[in-house]
């Protein structure tokens, strides 16, 4: 972070103390070099035990463009690095001295507006990883002291001697992400309906039969089908329950819509699920085509996510009032666009975090962007300490065991 | 790996006296009451099951009449790696669908014209693959090129790339037996891959890195080899001037104009690269990675990882990258050496089916015989469906890694009961219906009069190439509620009506969802 420091001459603290009056406010000692954005008030004590709480963790797979989505109008670089891609500070919502939202994400600015709605900026990996897959394995398995492949999400739900099957769960995927890999068992489906087996519902036969063949069947193709044997029953209640979107969310007709109108299914139901994973192969990794506000992956992308983010908190009603969610990518993209409308690989990215108890606005530390070739966001906040604030405050669970030897600092984006 | 399988012999009490008796007697062939009219079928010694299991897409009866007529497994497995063995299938199946013989210009007039969008064309070559994994004489050959497809992935729906797919698909296929090096070659330079990872709209004056990143990180040296973004910077400037215009006119070309020109280096690989024709560059630079040591490691720990099991041993690794560098990237004598070696013969029954290869098992399991596609909704184009249902089609996969080859990625809750799905459509016939031939129940019987025991073992054959054991005949009890000793006729309920409920029970196995 060196040399970004020295490149923060401060002038974007200048711009932003113009008209976010709010700044200093409850923040002591901020170095020379950095500000924090954020509306930050009295830290407020939160309830000592919360129960029926959920995460909800939604990846934005390939990498989203965090400039893009939380544009830093303030600071002129972006401009200067983006002739092309970049967004007018006018076409900008909810704009302050600082950063603007995209316009597609109006669909969130009843959340954003109604203070359910916090933007973290500047997130990212401790040291920049260029790569996809060892970024994605690095940060979902978030630990780095350890060989063992484990990933955070399955820490967390493996914290305490909870044995319900479906606590942790991975929505809209057959495959489980790293960040659910690990000894404590979870529950991957494509969907509500996959959740059933095959032949049994006319047949007591079957089950008996599927005992037999796998009640002691070794290795992990075992597990494999004790697990689902196991999850049909559990996940009954979700299967009788109505299918239609309540509050008339309108999902979007893609993936995330479907992933996530399923979690909302499946949190109404009550059947105990704490943490949901969904992915979002949004076709984030725009290393061409990005666009513009006219054309390209970047408004499609982002009105999926709007749509679907907005339907689901619709959709859950006053229960979104105890499900949290994040949003997170593997990196950034680069601060300069390349000859062809895209950002290749960068570093630090923005992280949303949504619904129940949080504190919305602007958070992060910012560090003047350079407009080089190389030039990344710098990461200013460990991603972890984002993710660490809703674990320890949403679900009572403890740094040390979700997040080994991390030492978060406070973000302040969740009460 | 039958031994493994079976369940630890249990407490008697534990068993019905009927079910106890057969158990015993099914170990004893040619005994019993009913061995004087129940002749079991031949099948292979259980190491031969292994790596047929392990290099096609399952076994059938007819394979095992294959091999016995090529004097055993490894005169077949020799047969199948020889270029001159006949490959009738592939080349009479080519037309079933008009896109994978179609030209790019076709290919984009028919989308165009919205005779075939381009999303079918691709999907009608991953259907092409399918059928070819299940009926293609060419076994090993079908099941190196999905390893190498995978390994040099291109993804079904990756935009501009959809239109070089086919192409792309059957150029691997013609080198999957060749040398990794001549594979490379092709492979990066190829238009699907240009189009997929941006090379072919890289230009001189800003080199796009994704190519150039990913040629390093997934195609060859890995990270482990240690190179440098800067690297990684000159990987994509020697990859310029390999353009397609993409959205336009779709030509293909080599365009000495867009070639980044100046020293290049890249590990110890270094190139004065001083010609606007960057492609003698471009090669020696593909050549130097397809040799490097590091590449050997992780083409070698690849094979060991599809072939072998999900965690071979770091000697087996170091063994298996030596030949490949030994014989100049060749591929033959790798796979030589790893079915050799007593990790592979220990490994029996390790690896999950991955969601395309329990589908093309399921259909030579069962005998089902795909058509030419003519009806509305056939088989040959359902079978892609089948592959989706069960959470991955042959190159769905999203991101230029290929698919996950490991047991965890492929045992979570959906996918289970997707399969188990899956297996109840197709034992009953019931998806899909058009334009394949299932085995009808009566046929099944190989005798007119059968103990239910002996019926289960004579499936059990058939279906997973193996004698059953006792959890099978058990768990086949339990799902038509039959002892073994009950009297199986054609008319019997299990003929006219059960054989879908008790297909599933050899389906619906360990035995059957792992190779």
């Amino acid at each position: 972070m060196g040399d970004n420091d020295q490149r923060s001459a401060c002038h974007e603290c200048d711009d932003y103390r113009i008209s976010r009056r709010t700044l200093l406010r409850g923040v002591i000692g901020i170095g020379a070099t950095t500000a924090l954005f954020g509306t930050t008030l009295v830290q407020t004590a939160y309830a000592a035990a919360p129960v029926g709480n959920v995460l909800v963790v939604v990846s934005l797979r390939g990498a989203a463009d965090g400039l893009s989505l939380v544009v830093p109008h303030g600071d002129a670089a972006y401009y200067k690095a983006r002739p092309n891609i970049a967004i007018p500070a006018t076409k900008l919502l909810a704009r302050n001295g600082f950063f603007g939202l995209h316009p597609n994400l109006a669909p969130l600015m009843p959340l954003w507006k109604a203070g359910r709605m916090a933007a973290v900026h500047a997130t990212g990996l401790p040291a920049p990883n260029r790569s996809h897959f060892a970024a994605m394995e690095e940060l979902e398995d978030a630990d780095p002291g350890s060989a063992a492949r484990i990933g955070w999400l399955n820490r967390l739900v493996g914290r305490d001697s909870s044995t319900n099957v479906l606590r942790g769960m991975g929505m809209g995927m057959s495959t489980p992400i790293t960040a659910l890999y690990g000894p404590r068992a979870t529950v991957t489906t494509a969907s509500v309906d996959d959740m059933s087996l095959a032949g049994a519902q006319d047949n007591p036969r079957r089950t008996t039969a599927m005992r037999t063949t796998w009640g002691a069947a070794p290795g992990e193709i075992g597990r494999g089908g004790r697990a689902a044997l196991a999850a049909v029953n559990a996940f009954a209640p979700v299967r009788a329950s109505a299918a239609q979107p309540a509050n008339g969310a309108k999902y979007a007709d893609d993936d995330l819509g479907r992933a996530l109108a399923a979690s909302a299914r499946t949190i109404r139901a009550g059947v105990g699920v704490e943490v949901i994973a969904v992915d979002h192969d949004g076709g984030w990794d725009m290393h061409t085509g990005l666009g513009t506000l006219e054309w390209g992956a970047m408004l499609r992308a982002s009105q999926s996510l709007s749509q679907n983010l907005a339907a689901f908190y619709t959709d859950l009603g006053s229960r979104g009032d105890k499900v949290t969610l994040v949003t997170i990518s593997e990196f950034g993209r680069r601060v300069k666009e390349n000859a062809n409308y895209g950002l290749d690989h960068g570093h630090g990215n923005v992280m949303f975090v949504l619904g129940g108890g949080v504190k919305g606005g602007y958070y992060g530390k910012w560090t003047r962007l350079a407009a080089t070739d190389d030039a990344d966001v710098p990461v200013t906040t460990d991603y972890r300490s984002v993710l660490a604030e809703v674990v320890t405050k949403r679900l009572g669970a403890s740094t040390a065991t979700v997040f080994p030897g991390f030492k978060p600092v406070t973000v302040g984006a969740v009460r | 790996m039958s031994e493994a399988r079976a369940a630890a012999p249990s407490p008697a009490a534990a068993l019905p006296a009927t079910l106890h008796h057969t158990a015993r007697t099914l170990g004893k062939p040619a005994a019993a009451v009913k061995a004087a009219v129940y002749q079991p079928i031949s099948i292979l010694a259980p190491e031969d099951l292994h790596l047929v299991n392990r290099f096609t897409g399952g076994w059938t009866p007819a394979l095992g009449r294959q091999i016995a007529a090529a004097g055993g497994a490894a005169g077949w497995f020799a047969q199948q790696l020889s270029a001159s063995a006949p490959d009738t299938f592939y080349q009479a199946t080519a037309a079933w669908w008009t896109s994978n013989t179609a030209s790019t210009s076709t290919l984009l007039a028919r989308d165009r014209k919205k005779t075939e969008p381009i999303w079918e064309a691709v999907a009608n070559y991953e259907r092409w693959c399918l059928a070819r994994r299940i009926h293609s004489e060419r076994q090993v050959l079908e099941t190196m090129t999905a390893f190498w497809e995978n390994h040099l992935h291109v993804p079904a729906e990756a935009d501009a790339a959809q239109y070089f797919r086919a192409s792309y698909g059957k150029t691997i296929r013609a080198l999957a037996l060749t040398s990794f090096e001549r594979l490379l070659q092709v492979a990066v330079t190829h238009p699907a891959m240009g189009c997929y990872l941006d090379n072919a709209q890289s230009t001189k004056k800003a080199p796009n890195e994704n190519l150039g990143r990913e040629l390093l990180e997934l195609h060859t040296v890995g990270r482990e080899s240690g190179y440098t973004e800067n690297d990684v910077k000159n990987s994509a400037r020697i990859l310029t001037g390999y353009r397609v215009d993409v959205w336009n006119t779709w030509n293909v070309r080599y365009d000495p104009t867009a070639h980044w020109t100046g020293t290049v280096k890249v590990l110890d690989f270094e190139h004065p690269n001083t010609a606007a024709d960057g492609q003698a560059a471009a090669r020696a630079y593909l050549s130097y990675l397809a040799n490097h040591p590091s590449t050997a490691q992780r083409i070698a720990r690849k094979l060991a990882i599809r072939f072998v099991s999900d965690a071979p041993s770091s000697e087996l690794v170091d063994r298996l990258a030596e030949v490949y560098l030994a014989n100049g990237t060749a591929i033959q004598p790798v796979l030589l050496e790893l079915v050799d070696s007593a990790e592979f013969r220990a490994a029996a029954g390790a690896k999950v089916r991955t969601p395309d290869e329990d589908v093309v098992a399921t259909y030579r399991a069962l005998g089902a015989n795909l058509r030419r596609p003519s009806a509305a909704t056939p088989a040959a184009n359902q079978i892609l469906w089948q592959t989706t249902a069960l959470g991955m089609r042959p190159f769905g996969w999203p991101r230029p890694d290929g698919r996950p080859d490991q047991a965890a990625a492929w045992v979570s809750v959906s996918r289970m009961l997707a399969s188990f799905q899956i297996h109840q459509d197709m034992a009953g016939g019931w998806w899909p219906t058009a334009g394949v031939t299932y085995v009808q129940p009566a046929a099944r019987l190989p005798i007119p009069t059968i103990a239910f025991g002996d019926f289960v073992d004579h499936l059990s054959r058939s279906i997973l190439g193996r004698p059953a054991t006792w959890v099978l005949t058990k768990a086949a009890c339990d799902a038509i509620g039959c002892a073994p000793t009950t009297t199986i006729t054609a008319a019997h309920d299990v003929i006219r009506w059960k054989m879908p409920r008790l297909l599933t029970v050899f389906l619906d196995t360990p035995t059957h969802m792992t190779r």
